[in-house]
């Protein structure tokens, strides 16, 4: 160690080596009185050069003022720190400057006055410092930091930009000017409350947070509360995210589910209305069907009563006085037994009409070639009186109620006895599969139908012929189309006159 | 009437029917058929009951050989009358034939159920009404041998 006043310093020396800061004891005029190890390491001096060096050799050239400062502490020599609240630079021997933190103390020895300086390099912090400062800058977030007392210390670019505010008019003012007034009342006591508890947290978590534009204006915020310790003192460091956009597209999204709510509602009251209709209607459909089937039973009955009575008397009469009355009479006497014997059938038939629905059996598989084989044994007196041959192929088993389709197969094999032409009738029942279902066809070589009356045969009552040509009700067909609908099927005709005819119908098959 | 020619030896017949018409018509029926029988006439379920039990009026009434009986009458049904008929011990051995306008499935299916004799749809034509008369007095009083209660 060099000094300028060796006995003076020489018991320092050792001791002021030993320390891991840099240390220089300078003299009342501003020399170098002694310089530790560190303290010439950190400037880049040889050792032993710096005593005897005016100071200010390690004082950048722009701070000219050094000299005066110097002066002034002399004169009022209080341990502190140097510069406060500036930023303090030092120079090495090659005149590069770096950071530094400078502590100031009087030393009295051998009756002069010396300031002793420690000098510490903050190049690293000031790095960490400006790290941290520009990362808060960039932040895509407003960063507000506060200090113990509630003022903001720090703000970024984005807080300027969200609550319309140049950065000096915020520094150092209290954090409560960003709050609306009307929570800002409570807002110190939170704030105390946190300091006291600090941990990174949501701020007013499930709560809706505002925050105060310097227009006054509010808007929705999001804040996260972060602690930060630093040598000066414990800060908060909020991120502050301004949540409008995202209010907005949730009050959208809130609505729009309250429409869509509101219309289900109202929908569903709707159906709620329909069914109830679609209930009374059924309702009124079963009570229509008992009335039918009650119709249909009472013209069974007390509509045949009078109608045998009448026929019963006419013939009667016939019986006990042929012979006795004139030709006239007895004629007729015949009409009347003719009408009620025509009546009868209206009755029957319009009744088979009624029951295709009214009396239906549920369906099930039904073998065509028995059906027929029935039909043909019940008809065998008209077919032996016409001469007929009524003839079958294998036919299929189908899905349906039996007893229909023999009242079917019955009705359009005795339509083709019926409307026979000069020659004795051939008929035959063939069918053919297609797409899952089949088609039965009744052929005869009977008078055949005019294309232009086609559709018309199978409308109830519809007939072409009058009762002395062909007797008839203009029931049958309209039977045999409703019994061919009710089984999800159609029917058709393929005919012309004097070419004979096809009755044609559809039937689902079995499933296998 | 024939039954007064024919005595005691008669068989009795009970025709319980509401149609004054079909009465005349059977009655004329019986006659042209020859068929010798006494017709006894009731018009309506609870006459029947009567006249089978004796009550009132009927307490000479012969007890029948056969009860002919129609479906659809004032009062007391047909249906009613073979319900109660059959459930009752001093009456259940007589037969009873259903002559009716009815071809219902289920008419023919519940009076046979409740132990009909016979069910005859009455037909239209007076010739085939006559036949059906001269069936029942073929059958009933001719093939078939009927219970005799002491």
């Amino acid at each position: 160690m060099n000094a300028c006043d060796p006995d003076i310093f020489a018991q320092y020396s050792v001791l002021a080596d030993s320390l891991p800061v840099a240390v220089v004891f300078v003299s009342s005029d501003g020399r170098i009185a002694m310089a530790n190890q560190q303290a010439e390491n950190l400037f880049r001096y040889e050792r032993g050069e710096l005593p005897g060096k005016a100071i200010e050799v390690l004082v950048p050239a722009r701070f000219a003022h050094h000299e005066k400062l110097r002066s002034k502490f002399l004169a009022h020599p209080e341990s502190r720190p140097m510069g406060v609240g500036r930023d303090l630079y030092a120079r090495r021997k090659d005149s590069s400057e770096f950071p530094v933190e400078i502590g100031l103390s009087k030393l009295q020895a051998d009756g002069k006055n010396y300031v002793l300086a420690t000098v510490v390099d903050i190049t690293e912090r000031k790095r960490l410092e400006e790290r941290f400062r520009s990362t808060v800058e960039s932040a895509p977030t407003a960063m507000v930091m506060i200090d113990r007392k509630g003022h903001i210390v720090l703000v970024n670019a984005e807080t300027e930009r969200m609550f319309d505010y140049r950065r000096s008019a915020l520094l150092g003012q209290p954090v409560e000017t960003l709050i609306p007034q009307r929570f800002s009342a409570n807002h110190p006591a939170m704030r105390s409350g946190f300091f006291e508890k600090p941990s990174a947290r949501a701020m007013g978590s499930a709560r809706d947070l505002y925050a105060r534009r310097s227009d006054g204006s509010e808007f929705p915020v999001e804040i996260g509360l972060n602690p930060v310790d630093a040598p000066d003192g414990p800060f908060v460091l909020a991120a502050i995210a301004d949540i409008t956009w995202r209010k907005q597209a949730e009050n959208t999204l809130r609505s729009a589910n309250e429409e869509l709510e509101r219309r289900v509602a109202e929908r569903t009251a709707e159906l709620a209305g329909r069914a109830e209709e679609l209930a009374r209607a059924r309702d009124a459909l079963e009570r229509s069907n008992l009335d039918l089937q009650q119709f249909a039973y009472v013209a069974s009955h007390d509509l045949q009563t009078p109608l045998r009575n009448i026929a019963g008397f006419a013939q009667l009469m016939q019986r006990t006085y042929q012979g006795r009355l004139d030709t006239t009479a007895d004629d007729w006497l015949q009409r009347i037994v003719n009408g009620t014997q025509r009546m009868h059938a209206l009755v029957r038939d319009l009744l088979a009409f009624s029951r295709v629905d009214s009396a239906a059996r549920p369906f099930g598989a039904a073998d065509l070639n028995t059906v027929f084989d029935d039909v043909s044994s019940w008809l065998k007196p008209a077919i032996d009186g016409a001469g007929a041959i009524v003839t079958r192929d294998t036919l299929p088993i189908v899905m349906g109620d039996a007893n229909q389709l023999a009242q079917l197969l019955q009705n359009l094999i005795g339509n083709a006895i019926l409307y026979r032409g000069e020659a004795a009738p051939i008929i035959h029942v063939s069918a053919q599969a297609t797409n899952g279902h089949w088609t039965i066809a009744v052929r005869d070589n009977g008078i055949g139908i005019d294309p232009r009356h086609h559709e018309r045969i199978f409308e109830i009552f519809q007939r072409l012929h009058t009762q002395r040509e062909y007797p008839g009700t203009g029931i049958g067909l309209a039977v045999c189309r409703r019994v061919v609908n009710r089984h999800g099927g159609r029917i058709w005709i393929e005919s012309a006159p004097g070419a004979g005819s096809a009755f044609l119908f559809t039937l689902p098959g079995t499933p296998e | 009437m024939t039954n007064e020619l024919m005595g005691a030896k008669l068989a009795n017949i009970l025709l319980a029917e509401d149609n004054e018409d079909d009465v005349v018509l059977m009655r004329h029926g019986f006659e042209l058929a020859k068929l010798a029988v006494g017709l006894h006439h009731v018009e309506n379920g609870h006459e029947c009951m009567n006249f089978l039990r004796k009550t009132g009026k009927y307490a000479d009434a012969p007890t029948p050989d056969i009860v002919l009986l129609d479906l659809n009458m004032p009062i007391m049904s047909g249906r009613e009358v073979l319900a109660e008929l059959v459930a009752d011990e001093k009456l259940n051995h007589i037969p009873v034939v259903i002559l009716t306008t009815s071809a219902e499935d289920q008419d023919i299916l519940s009076m046979y159920k409740l132990r009909c004799s016979s069910y005859i749809v009455k037909p239209v034509d007076f010739d085939q009404f006559l036949r059906v008369i001269r069936g029942i007095g073929d059958y009933w009083l001719t093939i078939v041998v009927l219970p005799r209660r002491p």
